[in-house]
């Protein structure tokens, strides 16, 4: 009953697994030869690929996401057995620069009066979620994040520092509150 | 509502499950809500006097789940994910993007985890099924909740209170206060 869109050709996913939605790969820009590679048995049910021209995402087998928007100017790598709650964020970059001239240049390259301009320099860093993590409804894990093996992040947690394995999270920026084993 | 349970306004071919109690002044916007609908309660969602709700609210329910809304209560978009009691009481306005969760879903333990997420790809549709660890969850009457906010297992949140947008409710919040923030804190009280 929901729509399967179809793979962009630069992307593959293992036998079994269920991509669902209809806005799924709107963005997903990206020209590196394998920019998407999920593995099997997986469900990602309305899952956002917002991918641009250098993104890479890389899914391992029985992850079960819902609804979650990947923003990715370089790569995010998920484990096997992640689950990630709906709309969830996770994103590899800053989207604009800090410093305010660089700001405005942005705006202006970004314009559609700016075609052809060149971008300044954006953060981006990878992702790496490692096998066993759930990630609840509604959290957010911005650039750079390291969440080591089976962390829990609880429901609308903001992630913006390295997690330890088996850590639970939560809050605004996100802290430990106990261990999950 | 039509007599074969379809919606006469509805985008989505779908029906309200025969278990599901609409009161004829309430209002469902789409059948598309029970897409996860899978309780075997017989009042597996009560809808009561003018209560409604409108698109994005998503009802995934499971086998044993009971959810109530109560008399014009309007819920606008809410994920309800419920595997034993969600109520919400008269008057209550739940916002876009709200998370009512009285259940992870899946076993803390990460080699139990993994047993349930095998089972996910043999399920259509496909859902994540495990574990008796729900805690219910109780909205007061004439609660506010705000747009993004988290509502975890086992909250009670009192009488007239409000919470603010983008919280995070991990614990009881008392009646006729206002909180805020992510785990949310007093913010101030209200006159009844």
């Amino acid at each position: 009953m929901l729509p399967l869109p179809t793979l962009p050709a630069n992307a593959s996913a293992g036998p079994d697994t269920l991509i669902t939605g209809e806005l799924t790969f709107k963005r997903f820009n990206s020209k590196e030869p394998e920019a998407l590679v999920i593995g099997a048995n997986c469900t990602m049910d309305g899952v956002h690929f917002s991918l641009g021209e250098k993104g890479r995402v890389r899914i391992g087998d029985y992850c079960y996401f819902t609804n979650v928007v990947l923003l990715c100017e370089v790569e995010l790598r998920f484990g096997n057995y992640v689950v990630v709650g709906w709309n969830a964020t996770i994103a590899d970059t800053d989207f604009h620069p800090l410093a305010p001239a660089e700001r405005i240049a942005d705006a202006i390259a970004c314009s559609p009066a700016g075609k052809g301009r060149a971008r300044p320099e954006i953060p981006k860093r990878p992702v790496v979620i490692e096998d066993d993590v759930w990630i609840g409804p509604n959290a957010t894990i911005l650039k750079g994040v390291h969440i080591g093996r089976g962390a829990f992040i609880e429901a609308g947690s903001l992630v913006t520092r390295d997690v330890m394995a088996h850590a639970r999270m939560m809050g605004n920026p996100a802290q430990v509150v106990g261990e999950i084993r | 509502m039509n007599p074969d349970r379809t919606l006469p306004w509805d985008w989505y071919p779908g029906r309200i499950p025969e278990n599901v109690l609409v009161d004829d002044s309430a209002y469902v916007e789409t059948s598309f809500s029970f897409y996860l609908f899978r309780s075997q309660s017989p009042r597996g969602v009560e809808l009561g006097r003018g209560a409604s709700t409108y698109l994005g609210t998503m009802f995934d329910v499971g086998p044993h789940g009971r959810v109530k809304l109560g008399d014009y209560a309007l819920v606008h978009g809410a994920r309800i994910i419920c595997d034993t009691e969600i109520v919400v009481g008269d008057y209550a306005l739940i916002s876009w993007n709200v998370v009512l969760m009285d259940t992870y879903r899946v076993p803390f333990n990460a080699l139990d985890r993994r047993k349930e997420l095998e089972r996910v790809p043999t399920r259509q549709p496909r859902f994540a099924a495990a574990d008796g660890t729900a805690r219910p969850i109780h909205i007061g009457r004439n609660v506010w909740i705000g747009f993004d906010t988290c509502v975890l297992p086992g909250v009670t949140i009192g009488e007239g209170s409000v919470i603010g947008a983008r919280s995070v409710v991990a614990e009881d919040v008392p009646p006729y206060t206002v909180v805020a923030g992510n785990p949310v804190r007093f913010v101030r009280s209200l006159t009844p």
